[in-house]
């Protein structure tokens, strides 16, 4: 679990010499995938069923659904041991260098929260009294940054297997899911109720996608088709051509026409897993993405493929559309990212980053101008697609060998508890998955960690979707965990109010247990931290 | 976005040949809204069919005419279209919903209906053989107004056959059976100028460019005329100094071809046009005057001609086939954009190592500094730009998704008989039905066929 702690020291504002030394421990530990003369290490094969996986049975699902399309996820999965081992050295490693301002966020679990956080409140009251000593403060003038602040809201419990992904409808009401038990779920993102089981695909699903107006969810499975869904009713939505004619069958072998579908039918074309799917914001064009290492561009109103793009040549991990709809980005584990121009279908741009390493997934920044990727050394990139070069690199989760999400997020004033006005621009921050279980946030210009939640998940948390200040992700342990922003006005109000009594007895209590019906707003070891952090600040002010 | 990663710009601005060919029926007049990501195509049924140009599919079809579509026109926002008919009316459609916003009776067959450039509850309309009105459909009972013909020193008979509003929606610009041209003041609907333009021949088209400053008349005597048009919102106009400079006369001296439609290209640099009798689509370039291109498309005339509103791209209706041909540019597919490390150079480039090119450096210290470089101050998010209230609307508006087109309509070209597969439905039957890209459809080696 805090094997995240060492690769939480890489970022920014760390002094150099403790830099280099972290950076040499994560190069002992995984030598061969960072060194430029092996970059393909991550796809070589591997027996699938290694000893590493019986460490973790509730992986063995999806894995198992996905245990022909990339030996590298397994080969990372069995080096499991490994990665805990060098876990082991950095934790204690951590506790020496608590005094860093990187690891503010972070924790590790420990017996006695109290006395630690006590401990180690000292080295960080610096950090805390500036933003507290601000906020006071209220004018308008001067606010200080927001912060995410995101804390568990709901846990939703249905799915049978490991939950491939979890995305929030625009209009930020529903909540779709889809796992690997075949079906996807459609939830209330306010009161977490599941309004819709979607039955219908024969394997798997890897992926889904809401219509720009939420009322359409487009789904791909290993079983090779792309359904969409009408979110209303849950019924496939209707397709442009009703019934097939009696005739159809002399046809069938001599058609070329590949692509579309029948009656209120899947979208059919792709020769292996669909693994990724993205609507273009007018909702008129669906991209999908498959293990055939092909996209295709499919008109969605009459279920028409309208273009194949010889992608890759890997499995296309993840596609995305910039927000004018003229540009597709795909990705794939042959480590390339390509840019599409909708319109023709020609490759405007690829790029690669010299180590080679894996992209398992890829979205656009909310203009448009940067691409954002996810590799599997560790790091998130942000690419300016046009000079072809990267602009940031991210790090502290743990990404080896899964498809694990993330997106832009942004948070307004008005969402922080402060008063709207018109110059309040959304400030975007960056969130993924890890693949120990966490959801990692960064600041997207200065790299540092503004927000960890640990332990989210039981193993991986494969996706993580942020629609303002509602924040839902899904894993491993077949659950989807919804979080809420609470704004640091509100979280102050609360603070002036309680005890630390209060706190404690909270934590006594089971800290992230979802089912735990009262543990709705609770991070607790943060809240308790942050709190006792704000009496120390009170009493210094004694 | 994609602007910021192709050379298009480099490319030629006028299109060079046919990359789709688009059908629904029918179609007689075709039209794009100020985006031009929609294509409203009027048919012969009376049908109005809203094509997507980005997936060169149906997205809507709007029944309620019986005759002929005579023209159509887009709102501003995108969101309504109003479509005028030979059989006495018009109709303005909701796309919003597809149905009825307004319905509009004549006492006459329309010319054609145009609406005013941002207010979608007024819009002008010249009848056939009946003095043209200014109609107002802001409340549910349409009032109409008639406006002047011709002015009333000129007492041949004539009628206007073609009405356009001016970029403001001020004025409106009038062509009349005899030759005339107008200028009505949408407020006091009186005329302010009057001239003839042509001798003894109708008008038969009036179009304006995307700036409003220039306008061209197509009349009968074969020659398309390109005039400035002064601005005439300007608070101390006076109406008796109006001049309408003429620009230049298109026109075929050899063959003596007469235009059948014309339009402005996007920026006005182009004009392009359709000939009676003629498979060729003529494109002059307005600067010089000249001819630069002759289109040679389908076998068949063109009957309508639509310019995109910003692309290269110029969309025909076929006269025999009612088949919607789009000719455009295709810009070759870039080798370089696909393997990062090549170059495309002109030259030979003589390299030159560079002095640090193959030290060794160990990993973390390169993982370091690229992690150090990486200080850039950088914008994600949206810049959030200062807009009025109609682009605020525009904006707002997005055409629904609809699937159940096909079940509305069973009248299609292609069906799907399982799996993938699509089938022409009745390869002999060419009145209705759509297809999309149908470069070999049969039905065009059949039009072919009849004029050899």
């Amino acid at each position: 679990m805090s094997a995240l702690d060492s690769a939480t020291a890489t970022p920014f504002p760390e002094p150099p010499s403790k830099r280099r030394r972290v950076d040499g421990d994560t190069m002992n530990s995984t030598p061969q995938y960072n060194s430029p003369g092996n970059p393909v290490g991550a796809r070589d094969s591997t027996p699938p069923h290694d000893t590493g996986l019986v460490e973790q049975t509730q992986g063995l699902s999806i894995h198992r659904e996905r245990a022909s399309r990339s030996q590298s996820r397994e080969r990372y999965h069995s080096r499991s041991p490994t990665s805990s081992h060098d876990g082991s050295r950095s934790r204690s490693r951590s506790r020496s260098r608590s005094r860093s301002r990187s690891l503010s966020r972070s924790r590790s679990r420990s017996p006695t929260p109290y006395s630690r956080s006590q401990s180690r409140s000292r080295s960080r009251s610096q950090s805390i009294s500036r933003s507290q000593s601000a906020q006071p403060t209220p004018p308008s003038i001067h606010r200080p940054p927001i912060r995410p602040n995101y804390q568990p809201h709901l846990c939703l419990k249905g799915h049978m297997k490991a939950i491939s992904q979890v995305r929030i409808s625009p209009d930020g009401r529903w909540i779709a899911s889809a796992s690997a038990d075949a079906t996807a779920k459609i939830w209330d993102a306010a009161t977490g109720e599941c309004l819709d089981t979607i039955v219908g695909h024969m394997a798997g699903i890897s992926c889904l996608a809401w219509a720009p107006d939420s009322n359409t969810i487009a789904t791909g499975s290993d079983d090779k088709a792309i359904r969409l869904w009408d979110r209303l009713t849950g019924n496939p939505a209707h397709a442009a051509h009703s019934t097939p004619d009696a005739t159809g069958k002399e046809y069938r072998g001599s058609s070329t026409i590949r692509g579309g579908r029948t009656g209120n039918g899947p979208l059919l074309g792709h020769h292996n897993y669909v693994y990724c799917l993205a609507f273009s914001p007018k909702g008129n064009i669906l991209a999908s993405g498959s293990y055939d290492e092909a996209v295709f561009l499919w008109d969605v109103r009459a279920g028409r493929l309208m273009r194949s793009l010889p992608a890759h040549s890997d499995p296309v991990s993840g596609i995305g559309f910039c927000n004018d709809g003229t540009l597709v980005v795909s990705c794939s584990t042959d480590g390339l990212i390509r840019i599409w121009d909708t319109s023709t279908g020609q490759c405007l741009r690829t790029l690669v980053h010299e180590d080679n390493p894996a992209v398992t997934n890829v979205c656009f920044s909310p203009n448009g101008r940067f691409v954002l990727a996810f590799n599997l050394d560790n790091s998130i990139r942000l690419w300016d697609y046009v000079s072809g070069s990267v602009k940031k690199t991210y790090q502290g989760h743990k990404n080896k060998g899964f498809s694990i999400g993330g997106c832009f997020g942004a948070l307004t004033y008005a969402d922080d508890g402060y008063e709207a006005d018109k110059d309040d621009k959304p400030q975007p921050f960056i969130v993924s998955a890890s693949e120990d279980g966490d959801v990692v946030m960064w600041d997207v210009v200065d790299k540092r960690i503004v927000q960890r939640i640990t332990g989210a998940h039981d193993g991986v948390c494969f996706w993580v979707d942020v629609n303002r200040e509602t924040m839902v992700s899904c894993g491993q342990d077949n659950t989807i965990k919804v979080f809420r922003h609470r704004p640091s006005r509100q979280l102050e109000a609360q603070l002036n109010g309680t005890t630390p009594n209060e706190v404690n007895g909270h934590v006594e209590e089971d800290r992230l247990a979802p089912d735990d019906g009262d543990a709705m707003a609770v991070d607790m070891d943060m809240e308790l931290q942050r709190q006792i952090e704000g009496e120390l600040v009170k009493e210094e002010q004694f | 976005m994609n602007l910021l990663l192709s050379d298009d710009y480099l490319l030629q601005d006028y299109p060079e040949n046919i990359t789709n060919t688009i059908r629904s029926g029918h179609s007689t007049c075709v039209r794009f809204n100020r985006k031009g990501d929609y294509l409203a195509s009027g048919r012969g049924d009376g049908t109005v069919v809203v094509w997507d140009i980005e997936t060169m599919g149906v997205a809507r079809k709007l029944r309620g005419h019986s005759k002929q579509i005579q023209s159509l026109s887009w709102s501003w926002c995108g969101r309504y279209l109003l479509s005028a008919c030979a059989g006495w009316k018009a109709i303005l459609w909701d796309l919003q919903d597809g149905k009825k916003y307004r319905e509009v009776r004549f006492r006459a067959p329309v010319y054609g209906a145009e609406l005013h450039p941002w207010n979608h509850h007024q819009f002008a309309a010249a009848l056939f053989e009946a003095q043209p009105v200014l109609v107002d459909v802001q409340d549910r009972k349409d009032v109409q107004y008639t406006l002047p013909t011709a002015p009333e020193y000129d007492t041949t008979k004539q009628t206007t056959t073609a009405m356009i509003y001016t970029a403001k929606g001020t004025h409106l610009l009038s062509g009349t059976s005899k030759g005339r041209l107008n200028i009505i003041d949408t407020t006091t609907r009186q005329l302010i100028y009057s001239e003839k333009i042509a001798e003894r021949s109708a008008v038969l088209l009036l179009r304006l460019t995307e700036s409003g400053k220039d306008f061209l008349v197509n009349s009968n005597d074969g020659i398309i005329r390109t005039f400035h048009l002064p601005d005439l919102s300007a608070p101390d106009l006076d109406p008796d100094t109006i001049q309408l400079p003429l620009e230049h006369k298109f026109q075929d001296v050899v063959n003596k071809l007469r235009w059948g439609h014309v339009t402005f290209s996007a920026t006005g640099e182009y004009v392009a046009a359709s000939a009676h009798n003629n498979h060729e689509l003529y494109i002059w370039e307005r600067a010089h005057g000249s001819l630069v291109r002759m289109l040679e498309g389908p076998k068949e005339e063109s009957t309508y001609l639509e310019w995109h509103p910003h692309r290269a791209l110029l969309v025909a209706c076929g006269a025999e086939t009612g088949r919607i041909n789009i000719w455009s540019v295709t810009s070759p597919q870039k080798w370089s954009a696909l393997a990062p490390d090549f170059v495309e150079v002109e030259d030979n480039v003589e390299y030159i190592e560079k002095e640090d090119e193959f030290d060794i450096h160990p990993h973390e210290e390169i993982q370091k500094r690229r992690l150090d470089q990486e200080d850039e101050d950088i914008e994600v998010m949206g810049v959030v730009a200062n807009k009025t209230e109609l682009e605020k609307e525009a904006d707002n508006f997005r055409m629904p998704i609809l699937f159940d087109l096909g079940e509305s309509d069973s009248e299609d070209e292609f069906i799907n008989v399982g799996f993938g597969t699509l089938r022409r439905k009745s390869p002999g039957d060419q009145d209705d039905g759509e297809g999309t890209g149908g470069e070999k459809a049969p039905a065009k080696k059949r039009g072919r066929g009849k004029k050899k």
